[in-house]
């Protein structure tokens, strides 16, 4: 089964993914008309600043078992199994942020949603573009996405690639593919602020 | 193989489930005093309080017991547990063999020492019984005395004063939640609160309560008297195992487990709010009798029960609070003990309305308090829990920005050859 990989070390912290999954999570589905909606959709993945400055998209790792589903205290949260997803019925929950307390990756947003009853406070998170996916569309971050930081593959296809990089940078005289313009400066601009802070 | 579990509360209904995943073919029987469908206790007070409804507590369908074919014996409570012919005594007439028995009989509100507590509308607030109790006398009532400021006094405060009651308070020690959260969020609750419309009285119990037939009034230690037509008591819980022969079965507040949730009995298990193991923040012996911890040591009790040795990795102190506009989350170690070893740090920031108190010992994070912006809360939980020394400055985990790529950018640096 395809799903969203994250290749946190090409992030370049632009924040396309926030929007495009903002909008693709609206009622009308446009950037250009969603943000006049009410409630105001809101993503639900979140690029986060390292110590750095450096970005990160963190988003839903849909674990199994879920932490979040462990704790949740009205049974809201569940698996679905079809699409390995963990999802959140908005009508069962009740807004108690248990589920805040149980995420390792802090990816749980409280707040009022286009899907959930109007008016109420609810846990929101990444649900793997579910209305996309049942249109044969991709997730709308990893559209949005222009370094390849988010990509849409099986988990082996991505294990396979990597491994793939790890042996032909240990070949001697092995030419490194340069992973996207300016990508190399910045990395080395990156690299040099860390050492600097660690001697 | 026969399991037999005692208690149908939510560390029970977890193993039953782990169990039947492990070994489709053992029996299973489960004895529970409440009868009825296993509900979710957090949700009573949101019952109390108007904001969620009975038939949303429960927890697992009525078919539950049928589709993991599993042998109920409900209303009923376990009287004595015979570990040479391994067999429990229910009631007076019934015993049941086991091969594997887990103790998840959970607790007991913890009684107080009062004259008259017969008189009506006097009430814990442990069970949805108790509660939908409370419901059915709220029409008469206008003066609610809650005793205890812990969470369930709280709590019982809270959905009272929701529910339009004037609610007094009495709490033992300064400010309310002192178990849960610090000197400064308890404040910035208790200021909540009483602009809500709570009265407190601290440092002080009732003695005795007054009344013809229903509750009146309740002596005050310091002589006075308060007029209350309802009173809560909320002191806390005490783990329930009258039942367990303490000569062959060690307890000390709780039954004591080992990581895989057995206890000294190798035969016999124990999970939830009657267990006590290894608080990994203070790293000593505790009961935290919460729920998260009842389904997590429900679980792990299940599957060691069932034959695949799985450790846990300790427990672990947690509460989210939503009051009015405050939302509170602490975890572990909130107000550490004055000795040596522990640092503690916190920031204010006015401007967002945010509190945050971190407490460490070395280079690791023991404990915390959060006041809004609490989305990050289960990183700090996931960092105490697995004992995680921290290679970032300490600050960071102050600042509201505070995210999952700071420690994981800075493990995979310190982790590399390169730093070492």
């Amino acid at each position: 089964m395809k799903k969203v990989i994250v290749h946190p070390e090409r992030c370049v912290g632009c924040m396309q993914c926030m929007l495009a999954c903002a909008a693709a999570h609206s009622k009308t589905k446009s950037l250009f008309l969603a943000v006049s909606e009410k409630p105001q959709p809101k993503p639900r993945v979140h690029v986060g600043v390292g110590l750095y400055e450096e970005g990160f998209p963190n988003r839903c790792r849909h674990c199994n078992p879920a932490p979040c589903q462990l704790a949740c205290l009205p049974g809201a949260i569940f698996r679905d199994n079809e699409i390995d997803t963990v999802l959140i019925d908005p009508d069962k929950c009740i807004n108690c942020a248990s589920c805040a307390m149980a995420c390792p990756f802090g990816v749980i947003r409280y707040h009022e949603d286009a899907v959930a009853p109007p008016g109420k406070t609810v846990a929101v998170k990444c649900d793997n573009c579910y209305e996309r996916r049942q249109q044969k569309r991709i997730p709308a971050c990893v559209e949005a996405c222009m370094v390849a930081a988010l990509t849409f593959e099986t988990e082996a296809a991505a294990m396979k690639r990597k491994t793939d990089e790890i042996s032909r940078s240990v070949s001697t005289g092995a030419e490194t593919a340069a992973l996207s313009p300016g990508f190399e400066l910045l990395n080395t601009l990156k690299k040099v602020q860390i050492e600097m802070r660690n001697p | 193989m026969e399991y037999v579990i005692i208690g149908n509360g939510v560390a029970g209904i977890s193993a039953a489930e782990s169990i039947r995943q492990l070994d489709a073919d053992g029996n299973i029987t489960m004895i529970g005093d409440e009868s009825g469908l296993p509900y979710c206790r957090p949700m009573i007070s949101m019952v109390l309080e108007g904001t969620a409804t009975p038939n949303q507590l429960p927890i697992r369908k009525a078919k539950f017991y049928d589709t993991l074919n599993i042998a109920p014996i409900f209303g009923e409570r376990v009287t004595d547990i015979d570990v040479g012919s391994r067999t429990v005594q229910v009631g007076t007439a019934q015993s049941v063999a086991y091969d594997r028995l887990l103790i998840a009989t959970g607790a007991d509100p913890r009684p107080i020492n009062a004259q008259n507590q017969e008189l009506k509308n006097i009430s814990y607030m442990r069970t949805s019984l108790h509660v939908a109790n409370m419901l059915q006398s709220l029409a008469g009532t206008r003066d609610a005395l809650v005793l205890g400021g812990g969470l369930v006094g709280f709590k019982a405060a809270y959905g009272l004063l929701r529910r339009g009651l004037k609610v007094t308070m009495l709490i033992g020690s300064g400010y309310p939640l002192s178990l849960q959260v610090d000197q400064t969020a308890g404040q910035m609750i208790l200021k909540e609160l009483v602009a809500q419309g709570l009265k407190v009285k601290v440092g002080v119990e009732v003695t005795a309560f007054e009344g013809q037939d229903k509750v009146e009034a309740a002596q005050i230690s310091d002589g006075s008297k308060i007029a209350c037509d309802m009173v809560v008591i909320g002191k806390g819980v005490l783990p329930a195992l009258s039942f367990v022969p303490r000569d062959h079965i060690e307890v000390d507040l709780g039954i004591m487990v080992n990581a895989h949730m057995q206890t000294s009995n190798p035969h016999v298990y124990a999970a939830g709010d009657v267990a006590e193991y290894i608080d990994v923040a203070r790293n000593s012996r505790w009961v935290n009798a919460i729920w998260p911890e009842a389904v997590s040591q429900g679980r792990i009790a299940g599957i060691n029960m069932a034959g695949r040795p799985v450790a846990y990795a300790g427990s672990l102190s947690r509460n989210v609070i939503r009051i009015f506009d405050l939302d509170v989350l602490t975890g572990g170690l909130v107000t550490p003990p004055h000795e040596n070893g522990y640092e503690v740090m916190s920031a204010m920031h006015a401007g967002r309305n945010t509190y945050r108190k971190m407490v460490f010992c070395d280079q690791r994070l023991v404990g915390f308090t959060m006041v809004n912006d609490i989305e990050q809360g289960g990183v700090l939980m996931a960092l105490m829990h697995h004992q995680i020394p921290l290679t970032i400055p300490k600050e960071a985990l102050l600042d509201t920005r505070f995210n999952f790529k700071q420690v994981m950018t800075h493990g995979a640096w310190a982790a590399s050859p390169k730093a070492a």
